[in-house]
């Protein structure tokens, strides 16, 4: 009953509350976690092909933990920004980051 | 896995969470007293719970059944017997740091939804020697599953058939039994949490059923660190004259009482030094183990 | 596992991925939202354990501890009402974000459900960590090498942008304005 269609629906939903998030905050650190759920989602996908669609390709398996040491290398990046930002500017939010705005 | 693998692991948590009490009254030099510590516990879930009134309900109800789960998890993870493996996954070892890697939430968890000062520093203490610790935990194991060829917890206690590991790979056990006794909330790395430092730190505000289903969830995580100790490190049933789970019950109660007693005998670290020696040393080193690990496999175990 | 085993682990642990998701974005607290996040992500590592990937799963369930844990943490010294007692109201844009989410959702539903996907017997375990780790160290080396590389330039670019006074090490000047805090 399971099957690849049902599996991309969900990871389509998935994503589509990572992008709920990522839009609709306006602290980075909750931008950072709605692209983590995007990537959730990704990974998702890649898991259900590798199930349904092509069996053997361990490349699959593969795409899946860089993606996973992606997640944890955006998060790294994400928060030493906000660090950096909070240093100089008192404030994470992305409504007040906005002297590059043209 | 058969249909009574999870009555067993239950029945296995229950029996060893007392017998650990039962180690731990010992190794305090007192009489043991093994119905006391039943109707102590009894006792202990017949209390009214009393909620403090700051607390963030779903935070403070949730933590002590994820420690439980978390430790039951780890329990499971841990190979017995040749007959009795426990949940046998092929990925085995790393479900067992899976497992113990949800001490650290559950603690935050108790620390954050108490509500009080004094308990959110406990849970955020722990956190910060977690991180520290969490590393290095992880990658011995892989360390140690490199002889073996194999993360199932049962192929590396065969790999020891000739030699226990803890000879091989002595760094390996030196960083793993300081891990693993910081994730079980044992001292001298229970800073977060011991009863003289901040007031009871992290779980201080539970009483009455919380507070029981903790203590057994602690005792329960003690069990399964020093069985997975015995099984990387010690060989696990390996062993001469006696039946398998006979050799590996006496070297987890061995364990056991080595951790209770360091426990007892060495004062308690503080969190600055631990982190520094976490960061700078022990992360460093695990990366070397887990290079002479190689080495040892290609030389030795081809 | 058995297609009854498999659907008793998706459609739950699918359905509170889904629902956990949304409440990170819709709770007040910043513990709860660190925390609902582990909660979905830990949980997806369940969906994969039910789509038989028995290494990521267990392997997602491990990395997202650590990570939401450290979330959790940043949120906590960073933001502005950490325990969500004040009411603050942390969005903007909230209608067209839902819009645009909605509509993303509608498209790759729609690819999902209407692409004649190849039709494959689904044989049985996917690959195992055997597999993976000879196509790690074999076929995908190029691509893992550079994985590590992009893991230790963002180490090292992370530490430089968090430490005082940023690359060059500039302290800050002795005069410099403190709030009541403290703070540089």
């Amino acid at each position: 009953m399971i099957s690849l269609p049902v599996v991309l629906a969900t990871a389509a939903l998935l994503f589509a509350v990572g992008v709920y998030g990522a839009l609709s905050q306006t602290n980075a650190i909750m931008v950072i976690m709605g692209i983590e759920l995007m990537l959730g989602a990704a990974m998702l996908n890649a898991v259900g092909f590798m199930r349904y669609a092509w069996p053997d390709a361990a490349s699959g398996a593969f795409f899946v933990l860089v993606v996973m040491t992606l997640m944890a290398v955006e998060a790294t990046v994400g928060f030493a920004l906000v660090i950096a930002a909070f240093r100089n500017r008192r404030t994470a939010e992305l409504d007040d980051l906005t002297e590059l705005r043209g | 896995m058969s249909n009574w693998t999870p009555f067993a692991i239950l029945a296995l948590a229950l029996g060893g969470a007392w017998a650990v009490a039962c180690v731990e009254q010992a190794v305090a030099g007192g009489r043991v007293a093994p119905a006391h510590v039943l109707r102590r516990a009894a006792a202990q879930i017949d209390q009214p719970l009393a909620v403090p009134a700051g607390r963030d309900a779903w935070l403070y109800h949730l933590a002590p059944p994820l420690l439980l789960v978390a430790a039951v998890v780890a329990l499971a993870t841990v190979p017995w017997a040749p007959g009795f493996r426990g949940v046998d996954l092929s990925t085995g070892a790393i479900l067992f740091s899976a497992a113990l890697a949800y001490v650290t939430p559950s603690v935050f968890m108790a620390g954050w939804g108490a509500g009080g000062p004094l308990a959110v520093l406990g849970g955020f203490r722990f956190i910060a020697l977690m991180l520290g610790f969490a590393m290095p935990l992880a990658m011995v194991v892989t360390a140690v599953a490199a002889p073996a060829e194999s993360l199932r917890p049962a192929a590396i206690v065969e790999v020891q058939h000739a030699v226990p590991m803890v000879i091989v790979q002595p760094f390996a056990a030196a960083l793993f039994v300081p891990a693993a006794m910081a994730v079980a909330l044992l001292a001298p790395f229970d800073l977060a949490d011991a009863t003289t430092e901040l007031e009871g730190g992290a779980f201080s505000r539970y009483t009455g059923l919380h507070a029981g289903l903790i203590a057994l969830a602690r005792k329960i995580l003690v069990l399964a660190v020093a069985g997975m100790t015995a099984a990387l490190f010690l060989a696990g049933w390996q062993g001469p004259l006696l039946p398998p789970a006979i050799w590996m019950a006496l070297k987890t109660g061995a364990v056991v009482a080595g951790m209770l007693w360091a426990g007892r005998r060495l004062p308690r670290f503080e969190l600055e030094r631990l982190l520094v020696v976490a960061w700078i040393v022990a992360i460093p080193a695990a990366i070397g183990v887990i290079v002479l690990a190689g080495l040892i496999t290609l030389l030795f175990y081809r | 596992m058995s297609d009854l085993a498999t659907a008793l682990v998706f459609w739950p642990s699918a359905a509170i991925m889904l629902v956990t998701g949304l409440y990170v974005f819709r709770t007040r607290s910043m513990a709860r939202a660190g925390l609902l996040l582990l909660a979905s992500l830990g949980i997806e590592g369940l969906v994969f354990l039910s789509l038989a990937s028995e290494f990521l799963g267990v392997l997602q369930l491990l990395m997202m501890s650590g990570e939401m844990v450290i979330m959790v943490f940043f949120m906590v010294m960073f933001m502005a009402d950490p325990g969500g007692l004040m009411g603050m109201d942390m969005t903007h844009d909230k209608r067209r974000s839902a819009a645009v989410a909605a509509g993303v959702a509608a498209a790759l539903g729609a690819v999902a459900v209407a692409t004649d996907w190849p039709g494959t017997v689904v044989t049985g375990a996917a690959p195992d960590i055997e597999q993976i780790g000879f196509e790690v160290m074999g076929r995908s080396m190029l691509s893992f090498l550079f994985a590590g590389m992009t893991i230790l330039f963002a180490m090292v670019g992370g530490i430089l942008l968090a430490k005082h006074g940023g690359r060059l090490g500039i302290p800050a000047p002795a005069g410099e304005p403190r709030d009541e805090e403290g703070a540089p």
